[in-house]
């Protein structure tokens, strides 16, 4: 195995591995919010009083939870280039080449994927937020608002958050399909080194080693987030 | 007043990709970048390769502007057609099924078959007077090497690949051999070694490695290439540029005339994979 090619520079692999992981870390971070956007606003959708939100809330979550990313990136990348250009061309009379900026889109695919995860999530959290509490909220005159930020969401958070470390971890490793479209990623960069130096054990394992320290750092930072929000909480020790 | 700036990031975003190609006047050549030696990337992240190094002499014959850049091989095709790039430079194989989409001009490499033995095995000295068979059409002189080849090969049973283009070859050409068929290409050469089989007729570019592992096997006879064989590998152009394609395939021919295509590949490939005709 030539260890050179792990060099940093001109010589080696690790430079762009290294971009690689910040590429990955932070589109990785833009879907993940994206995610809990959707989450919060499709998890009242499927709790709203209103039959017809409730129906789109769970149209939501059942295709989306139905159907690849893989899929999700297709339609979005290659369709959603398809259609602008067929705009421009109805509009504009333009007939050249429309590209749509790869980061964008990609972490709204893996964002609007495991939304529909982080929905039934939030939603869970939110059910088990128990009924007293928020009677009691609203017998001392609390508005729902009120309740909502200072009962409800505060509780809720807490339930919600080992789930929401399960959809970070997916959410890191979905991010790898979006090398298909071209985004240099880790994923990108070993099929790139291991296509080009015919090493692809190496490259695709040198891969393996940074999504598993992505996601060790990840599990460490979400134990102290939920030591943190246990704080009020009885030991039963 | 945010979405009004938001909408404004995109349309900005869109305006930057859409005057960007609206006033390029340079041939875009797309690559993939992780095929070696066709085309790949340095440890610098340059592309480099055979298809990079002949991507720049092919624009300097037709004297136009070239850039090259990169696309992974998945949805390669798609984006020739929506005009992201002019051409595809990729290891591309010649496919009726491809060329329902797009166009190719004529090849500019080609998959050379020959026969692998061991040097123990009598054939080790079977003499062809042809170094090279290129189909479909034979000279007089390819098919008297047809000849020497079955007269050498009385007795011997020869491996192919099953349902490859190798395979048909050997029907079509040399039907009164006897044929071994095997899965992959591995199988077939482990037989070899183990004297199964007295030949095995594949792609050099399979033969060299093993001939690196194993110096008791080696190639002989012609290399075969065209025809039933497959067309090569060539620029994927758009259907409707009829002037480019027409552009590159003599900027190729005049590569091939001038030997420029044969030096180029056996300085990428170690062997020369330059078209016969």
């Amino acid at each position: 195995m030539d260890l050179s090619l792990l060099g940093w520079g001109n010589s080696g692999w690790l430079d762009e591995f290294s971009i690689g992981m910040v590429m990955t870390f932070s589109v990785s971070i833009v879907a993940f919010i994206i995610s809990l956007f959707f989450g919060v606003v499709f998890a009242n959708f499927k709790l709203s009083s209103y039959r017809s939100l409730r129906i789109f809330g769970n149209v939501y979550t059942t295709v989306l939870r139905g159907i690849p990313e893989l899929l999700v990136i297709y339609l979005f990348f290659f369709g959603g280039g398809a259609l602008l250009r067929s705009i421009a061309s109805a509009l504009f009379g333009y007939d050249g080449y429309i590209d749509l900026p790869v980061f964008i889109i990609g972490a709204l695919c893996i964002g609007l994927s495991s939304g529909a995860y982080s929905t039934e999530v939030i939603r869970g959290a939110i059910l088990s937020v128990r009924k007293g509490q928020l009677e009691a909220a609203y017998s001392v005159g609390m508005s729902r608002r009120q309740v909502a930020i200072r009962i409800l969401f505060p509780q809720a958070a807490r339930y919600a958050l080992p789930g929401l470390g399960n959809i970070w971890q997916f959410v890191l490793k979905d991010t790898s399909l979006i090398s298909i479209v071209g985004f240099v990623e880790i994923i990108r960069v070993a099929t790139l080194g291991a296509g080009s130096t015919k090493q692809p054990f190496l490259f695709y394992f040198i891969a393996l080693l940074l999504f598993l320290f992505l996601a060790w750092i990840s599990q460490r930072v979400f134990y102290r987030i939920e030591a943190w929000s246990k704080k009020g909480e009885k030991s039963l020790q | 007043m945010k979405k009004i700036i938001q909408s404004l990031i995109i349309l900005s975003f869109l305006a930057a990709n859409f005057y960007g190609s609206a006033f390029a006047a340079t041939v875009k050549i797309a690559t993939e970048g992780a095929y070696a030696p066709y085309n790949f990337k340095d440890a610098a992240g340059n592309l480099v390769g055979f298809e990079v190094d002949l991507a720049k002499m092919l624009c300097e014959k037709a004297k136009l502007k070239c850039e090259i850049v990169e696309q992974p091989w998945d949805g390669i095709i798609p984006s020739l057609v929506a005009k992201k790039y002019d051409a595809i430079m990729a290891g591309m194989s010649i496919t009726a099924e491809r060329q329902k989409t797009i166009s190719f001009s004529r090849s500019y490499s080609t998959e050379p078959l020959r026969f692998a033995v061991l040097k123990s095995n009598s054939l080790a000295k079977m003499d062809v007077a042809s170094k090279y068979l290129s189909l479909p059409k034979l000279d007089s002189g390819e098919k008297k090497s047809i000849m020497e080849i079955k007269k050498a090969m009385q007795g011997k049973v020869v491996g192919v690949q099953t349902s490859t283009t190798h395979e048909a070859f050997m029907k079509k050409y040399l039907p009164e051999i006897a044929l071994k068929s095997y899965d992959t290409m591995d199988n077939m050469l482990l037989d070899l070694e183990a004297k199964r089989i007295d030949a095995g007729f594949t792609a050099i570019s399979s033969i060299k490695p093993a001939m690196e592992k194993n110096n008791t096997i080696m190639e002989v006879g012609p290399s075969v290439t065209g025809g039933i064989l497959g067309q090569g590998v060539g620029v994927g152009l758009r259907k409707e540029d009829t002037d480019l394609r027409n552009k590159f395939s003599s900027a190729i021919e005049s590569m091939m005339k001038d030997g420029s295509l044969q030096k180029l590949s056996v300085k990428w490939f170690g062997f020369d994979t330059a078209p016969r005709n």
